[in-house]
């Protein structure tokens, strides 16, 4: 079986207990406007410029049988209505910076890489993640990662923004031991205006995966001037301490602005350029207000 | 079986304040100190020299000991807690110019001193002391033999082109003994005695040195008695042996008078001192009246006796005085246990009283006058702390010393002494993560882990017993040794990456012009990467046998014209008083580290070329072998393409199995070759140390470009294990992994791997219980020796702009952390390339 990702990170640290290795696939339903994986929307492997590597030696203009590829002023631009991804500007290009991003790989050479870090996952206490993009665009793909890890005793963790369909949650849920679960906003249309959709689905797939018994910690990545406001914390802490008992806990994902260059990178521009950052205040009343309703929250640092 | 020791209440642990405003106010005096070139104790050891004339060699030199700590100037800063100051100054930069006087010299005229900490300014020094220190020169100039005795000897078996080989020519042999014009001086060799440091010994200090005088006074009755009855090793060695052990009574004797000097000081100064002052330096008298002499009685006196062990161990050095504390928890735990459990003593006060020793340990500098850039461990004096271990037992060794110790270097921050952690599987959780925390804190590399069994394992090996071989410690620069039971020698060294770039040019070195090795074929002609493997296998055989004789050489010639030392024949007294012979000479317990180690540096950027060539050459048929060598003779110029080919080929680091397979027949097929011939004392294959520490800037220097991608003149690796800069891009696993690969780090010491971190990896308690788990599954895979160095890129590009607004950064190098500041800027920048993980 085969599917799309666009890297395997090891020692990932922030995306569940101990040292792990995640997975992130490609595509993803939602365009939230703060996300920091751009490249990662798109469910087709990209051809990317990474502009810090490049030093402009023009054999990528060359050699691109679409002319799609030009040398500006500010670096290399391909043109990507004229791009055909034949993939020749990545194979002539010396110093990296032309580069796929995303490749279509099997399962097997995934868990090839996830097996080579087994001994951290046992002496930590971690396992694998699979994060996106989003898990549940490629269900089979995910589920069969994780029923494999399952097979060599390790700990999996399904990393969600919760659109998609309900097989699919049933399929990826089966086999996963923990889900971190985003949650953007609570009001219907705020969330359609920050993500492109509504709320409707991914609500009542998470109150599925709760009733399918796994255990579950809610991620909320909190933005500044869009769902950070007390109200807002207010009424989601309300609607999970609603949830009961499967809900592990409540995890604030403070806004950074790392994933701004990777917008160049693939040609676009960074929807929210310029907005602040949380300030500690904000954050040490976020996790106040969701711990006045006994659950317990956290701030991923 | 578990830990030996009671539990450690961690609380109390971290709410010691081990700056108190007295220690405070002593290190912003070292802080704000000059460094002042010292010359009492030159002087002194040349008038001695003088008065000694006639005398056996052995005598002079315990003579010239004894004149320097009965008259050298002692003092007692106020606020000391603890009495033993190198010099008068509290930056005193000592030197003997009898070990090296022209080099002394060309420092007097140029009136430029080298200072540790900084390149802009020199070592201060007075007028009279400078003229002084002119005469002193000028006097051992006229005295010198005039032919160094191993170059002569070098070249009479191996002839004059031995040379070309050595340090500042060929650069194939590196290390100790092999420079060819240096100055040497007196003893025409590394130091007095051909290399290798004294040890603060903990067998003295249990026995205290009366007991040790009282045997040498023994045995030379019984030698008068009875002549060589016992039937020693022959006549010869009999007979010195006479006169060894006088100079054992002087030394120790000498040491007893100079502590009695600070006792007497300490009760002079108290007649006159506040009621507090003059309990302290009561204290102080009256543990220095009672040691060495005699055993310690409580931890004051043990922590008093370390500091003057440490020092007089220093001050008969001639050269490098690399004196290494050992074993601190251990020697100090018996005391405080007992003083703690009896009320005397408190964790506070026994915090504050490390602190007190750790400022005094970092007075301890001298005059380096190998310029900066040539020096294998720039910026650094290597006094190392060992803590915790395993012994014969299974127990496990961590006290709450070891968890102090850790908690004085973390509060203090000075670059020294470094500390070594023997990790194990046993040992407490809670300890290791408290190791972690002090390391943030400190953030230049402090502690290193290394791996208690596999330190155990290698001298079982070889036949040690069990209770001797788990009692080591950490020396040197990547060393380690077994407890007062060996002579800690320096290593002779072979440049594998020196060798593989005269394979590559069929035996013929472009530095030199001369065809240094063997003809092994020009690689234009090879059809196999096996074909260059060979050749170049070939070539280390060859250029080892040539270290082999080279080895033999060095190390008699040092024997045959150096004098023996009673003090270190003292700290070995169980053993070297029945031998008659020091450690050096075969009175250790165990001969394992008296020949040195046989070195070998350069192994990853060797996989990772041969990778290179491979893959652009044999596989993807990119370039031929002559336009890719080509391009490295040409530095790249003109060949930008292949270059960056070259760059992104597959690097060692990344747990690539295509360079790492490469990484693992070299270390399992040099080793082979290296440890056929066997050490010329032991007669078992010899201990290689692997370590590249920081001589792999002087190492990269002669080396041209070669196909990993690296420029002309760059420095190597860093470190035996650690990848190519900025090379490892998978992330920690991935480069312990190809750390950890094979099963050959037991065959290496100095097997290091430095690992960069940012602060924000390490920020919580749950990521520390990541990194501790990362330390445990690189020991369960076998790795030896791991350190972290943690800050950001940012601060040290900075630090290299603004060198005045981080005095304090402090990096790990190779064996010990040092000043940013202080290195050479090759280091530097070497050290901001290494890849820092991070969080993405």
């Amino acid at each position: 079986m085969q599917g799309t990702i666009f890297n395997i990170q090891r020692y990932s640290i922030q995306d569940g207990p101990g040292m792990r290795t995640t997975v992130f696939v490609k595509g993803c339903p939602l365009k939230c406007l703060w996300c920091s994986n751009p490249e990662s929307q798109d469910p087709e492997p990209v051809i990317s410029n990474r502009y810090t590597a490049c030093k402009k030696c023009g054999k990528c203009v060359q050699v691109c049988p679409q002319s799609a590829v030009e040398l500006t002023e500010e670096g290399v631009n391909i043109r990507r209505s004229l791009c055909d991804k034949c993939g020749k500007c990545v194979d002539t290009c010396f110093y990296d910076a032309m580069h796929w991003t995303g490749e279509v790989v099997s399962v097997d050479k995934v868990m090839k890489t996830i097996l080579r870090d087994k001994m951290y996952y046992e002496t930590s206490g971690g396992g694998v993640t699979c994060s996106g993009g989003e898990i549940l665009s490629q269900p089979d793909f995910v589920a069969e990662i994780f029923r494999r890890c399952r097979e060599e005793g390790i700990h999996t963790n399904a990393d969600t923004c919760g659109f998609g369909t309900e097989e699919a949650v049933r399929k990826v849920m089966a086999e996963a031991d923990l889900c971190y679960y985003d949650l953007k906003h609570m009001d219907p249309e705020k969330h359609r205006e920050y993500t492109g959709l509504d709320n409707g689905l991914i609500l009542r797939n998470l109150e599925l995966t709760l009733s399918l018994g796994v255990k579950v910690v809610i991620r909320v990545p909190l933005i500044p001037e869009h769902n950070a406001d007390e109200e807002h914390i207010r009424a989601l802490a309300a609607y999970v301490k609603g949830l009961g008992e499967g809900v592990d806990s409540v995890c604030f994902l403070p806004y950074h602005s790392y994933g701004e260059n990777k917008y160049r990178m693939i040609g676009r521009t960074y929807p929210l350029e310029g907005l602040r950052k949380l300030t500690e205040e904000e954050l040490r009343r976020a996790v106040e207000i969701v711990e006045g309703f006994g659950l317990r929250a956290t701030v991923s640092k | 079986m578990a830990n030996k020791f009671p539990a450690v209440n961690r609380e109390e642990i971290k709410s010691v304040q081990v700056l108190t405003p007295r220690l405070q106010k002593l290190k912003q005096q070292w802080e704000d100190a000059a460094p002042q070139v010292y010359v009492d104790d030159t002087l002194l050891f040349t008038e001695s020299w003088k008065e000694t004339e006639g005398l056996p060699v052995d005598i002079r030199w315990a003579k010239a000991f004894e004149k320097r700590l009965d008259e050298c100037p002692i003092l007692l800063r106020d606020g000391e807690l603890l009495a033993g100051s190198l010099t008068k100054f509290i930056r005193g930069n000592g030197t003997l110019c009898a070990m090296k006087p022209h080099e002394i010299l060309k420092m007097v005229e140029s009136g430029k001193f080298d200072r540790k900490t900084s390149d802009t300014a020199s070592t201060n020094i007075t007028p009279e002391d400078l003229e002084a220190l002119r005469q002193d020169a000028l006097y051992w100039i006229d005295h010198m033999p005039k032919v160094s005795t191993v170059n002569a000897s070098v070249a009479f078996e191996m002839g004059e082109e031995a040379f070309d080989l050595l340090f500042d020519r060929g650069m194939i042999f590196e290390g100790r003994g092999v420079r060819y014009s240096m100055d040497r001086g007196l003893f025409q060799n590394y130091s007095a005695y051909g290399g290798g440091v004294a040890q603060v010994s903990d067998k003295c200090i249990k026995v205290g040195l009366n007991h040790v005088i009282e045997l040498c006074k023994k045995e030379r009755e019984r030698m008068m008695a009875e002549g060589d009855n016992e039937n020693s090793h022959g006549a010869a060695q009999f007979l010195r042996k006479f006169w060894l052990l006088k100079a054992c009574i002087i030394s120790c004797e000498a040491f007893i008078r100079y502590a009695k000097r600070y006792a007497d000081l300490a009760r002079e100064q108290a007649r006159t001192a506040n009621p507090q002052r003059a309990k302290e330096l009561l204290r102080i008298a009256e543990a220095c009246e009672r040691c060495p002499a005699e055993p310690p009685r409580d931890f004051f006196e043990a922590v008093q006796c370390v500091r003057l062990y440490h020092l007089i161990c220093w001050k008969e050095s001639s050269d490098r005085p690399e004196v290494p504390v050992g074993r601190l928890d251990q020697i100090l735990y018996p005391y405080y246990a007992a003083d703690k459990a009896a009320g005397k003593v408190t964790a506070q006060e026994a915090a504050e009283l490390l602190g007190a020793l750790w400022l005094k340990i970092r007075e301890c500098e001298n005059l380096v006058t190998i310029p900066r850039e040539q020096r294998a461990a720039p910026g650094s004096l290597l006094p190392n702390i060992t803590l915790c271990g395993v012994d014969a037992e299974g127990n496990e060794l961590t006290n709450e010393i070891s968890w102090l110790i850790l908690e004085a270097m973390a509060q203090i921050k000075l670059s020294e002494p470094a500390i070594y952690i023997r990790w194990s599987e046993q040992m407490p959780e809670e300890f290791v993560t408290h190791a972690l925390e002090c390391n943030v804190e400190f953030g230049g590399g402090n502690p290193a882990f290394l791996n208690d069994k596999l330190g155990t394992q290698r001298y079982a090996e070889r036949d040690v017993p069990l209770e001797d071989a788990c009692d080591w410690c950490a020396s040197g620069c990547l060393g380690y040794h077994l407890n007062s039971m060996e002579h800690l020698g320096g290593g002779h060294n072979l440049s594998q990456l020196k060798i593989f770039e005269v394979t590559l040019h069929d035996g013929f070195d472009p530095r030199t012009g001369k065809q240094l090795g063997l003809h092994t074929g020009d690689p234009r002609n090879f059809k196999t990467l096996d074909e260059l493997m060979e050749a170049y296998f070939k070539q280390v055989d060859y250029f080892t046998e040539k270290l082999h004789m080279f080895k033999m050489i060095s190390l008699s010639t040092e024997v045959a014209d150096g004098p023996m030392s009673g003090l270190r024949c003292a700290m070995q007294f169980d053993t070297s008083i029945k031998a008659g012979l020091t450690p050096k000479e075969g009175g250790a317990k165990y001969p394992e580290g008296r020949t040195s180690w046989l070195g070998s540096r350069g192994m990853v950027d060797l996989a990772d070329s041969l990778a290179a060539i491979k893959k652009l050459v044999f596989d993807k048929k990119v370039c031929s072998m002559d336009e890719l060598l080509n391009a490295c003779d040409n530095n790249w110029e003109g060949r930008e393409d292949l270059h960056q080919l070259c760059l992104n080929a597959p690097k060692y680091g990344n747990d690539d199995d295509y360079v790492d397979e490469i990484y693992d027949e070299l270390s399992t097929r040099v080793p082979e070759i290296m440890t056929r011939r066997v050490d010329p004392i032991t007669g078992k294959k010899p201990i290689l140390f692997i370590g590249a520490a920081a001589g792999h800037v002087g190492i990269g220097r002669a080396i041209g470009a070669l196909p990993n991608g690296r420029v002309k003149g760059q420095p190597t690796c860093d470190a035996a294990c650690s990848a190519m800069p900025g090379m490892d891009v998978n992330g920690p696993t991935a480069l312990v992994n190809s750390a950890t690969r094979g099963d050959y780090a037991h065959e290496f010491c100095g097997y290091a791997l430095n690992m960069k971190f940012s602060k924000s990896v390490l920020n919580t308690p749950e990521k520390l219980a990541n990194l501790s788990a990362l330390i445990k599954t690189f020991m369960l895979r076998n790795g030896w020796h791991v350190q972290f160095n943690i800050h950001s890129r940012a601060e040290l590009i900075d630090a290299q702009a603004h060198p005045e607004k981080h005095k304090n950064l402090l990096v790990r190098v190779g064996g010990y952390s040092a000043y940013f500041i202080d290195l050479p800027r090759e280091l530097q920048s070497e050290i901001v390339r290494r890849s820092m993980h991070d969080e993405i």
